[in-house]
């Protein structure tokens, strides 16, 4: 199945698009996509992931428009949006 | 009641909700947590409507503030916490408005005290743990609560409303990394904090939508408003 990424803010510098389309398999996961992106995006996971998988990691993801889990299964033509929270005043 | 001075000050916006929304504005109290980057032009656009204000901040202004901290000028650095040189400035802007202050931290012993009588909250900390704390104690008493945040070209916005939106920790479970010298642009601050104003404004006088389990991400940098629906 075909994703439809989006990235906001400092993921759009990071991975150096706003847009992109990623090949998943039946079944896969929100989780399963941050996977995918981290291989195809090396800045990205190094400066977002650190190391190793990372829970606490710094990154919101809606799907469709609206706020989604890394546990949410995907579908065929799902529309992700990974933007990073700010947190100055 | 308002007087022929304020009909005439308050005219441009009477034309948008009327006469009773002004008396709604008069009547009110905000707090602003956090008077800095977004906290200037909160304060600001809200004293410029007609809304009475708490400002609420330990720190003084550095050199390094101004470049974002509008309410804080050369002639600050250094002297008086930010509540105090905003308040100065503010009472000269406006003088129909009543603006109290509390130059320190908010904190789980205080928060019921300073914050008694207040009809919203609005965030412009830099902190997660004291939002946390404004959350929790906006659920507590049932008030609206306005969340902002910035970085560099980026932001966001979103209005807490207890038991009608998620809270903010549900939103923001685990807190972002607090960065010393986050990297911030003036004029960010300045569209997020003007947001949040608008927010404040909609929610006291009852008109028009707030971004209520919706929200906002703003990158100026690539010239986008995303507004994300936080339900479900």
């Amino acid at each position: 199945m075909r994703i439809k990424v989006r990235y906001f803010a400092r993921f759009r510098e990071l991975t150096g698009t706003g847009e992109e389309k990623i090949e998943l398999p039946e079944g896969s996961k929100v989780r399963d996509l941050i996977e995918k992106i981290k291989e195809l995006h090396p800045k990205f996971k190094d400066e977002i992931f650190g190391e190793d998988y990372d829970d606490n990691a710094d990154v919101n993801i809606s799907r469709n428009g609206r706020y989604a889990s890394f546990e949410e299964e995907l579908e065929d033509g799902d529309i992700v949006a990974l933007f990073p929270p700010t947190s100055g005043g | 009641m308002l007087t022929e001075k304020e009909l005439e000050r308050y005219d441009r916006q009477i034309r948008i909700f009327g006469i009773e929304g002004q008396k709604k504005l008069k009547k009110s109290k905000v707090a602003v947590v956090g008077v800095g980057g977004l906290g200037s032009p909160v304060a600001y656009y809200l004293a410029a409507a007609g809304v009475n204000l708490l400002l609420i901040d330990e720190q003084l202004p550095e050199l390094s503030n101004l470049n974002r901290q509008i309410l804080h000028w050369e002639d600050d650095l250094g002297k008086n916490p930010k509540p105090i040189s905003a308040k100065w400035k503010l009472e000269h802007f406006n003088s129909d408005i009543k603006i109290d202050t509390f130059a320190g931290r908010l904190t789980r012993e205080n928060i019921r005290e300073v914050l008694k009588d207040i009809d919203v909250i609005v965030d412009c900390l830099d902190n997660f743990e004291t939002r946390y704390l404004l959350d929790e104690f906006a659920h507590e008493k049932g008030i609206p609560l306005v969340h902002g945040a910035v970085e560099s070209f980026y932001g966001q916005v979103t209005t807490i409303i207890p038991g009608k939106t998620k809270s903010l920790r549900e939103i923001f479970p685990i807190p972002p990394k607090k960065k010393e010298n986050f990297p911030i642009l003036g004029a960010t601050a300045g569209v997020i904090g003007t947001i949040q104003a608008a927010e404040v404004i909609k929610l006291l006088t009852g008109k028009g939508e707030v971004l209520a389990n919706k929200l906002l991400i703003v990158d100026l940098m690539h010239n986008s408003f995303e507004v994300v629906d936080l339900e479900g």
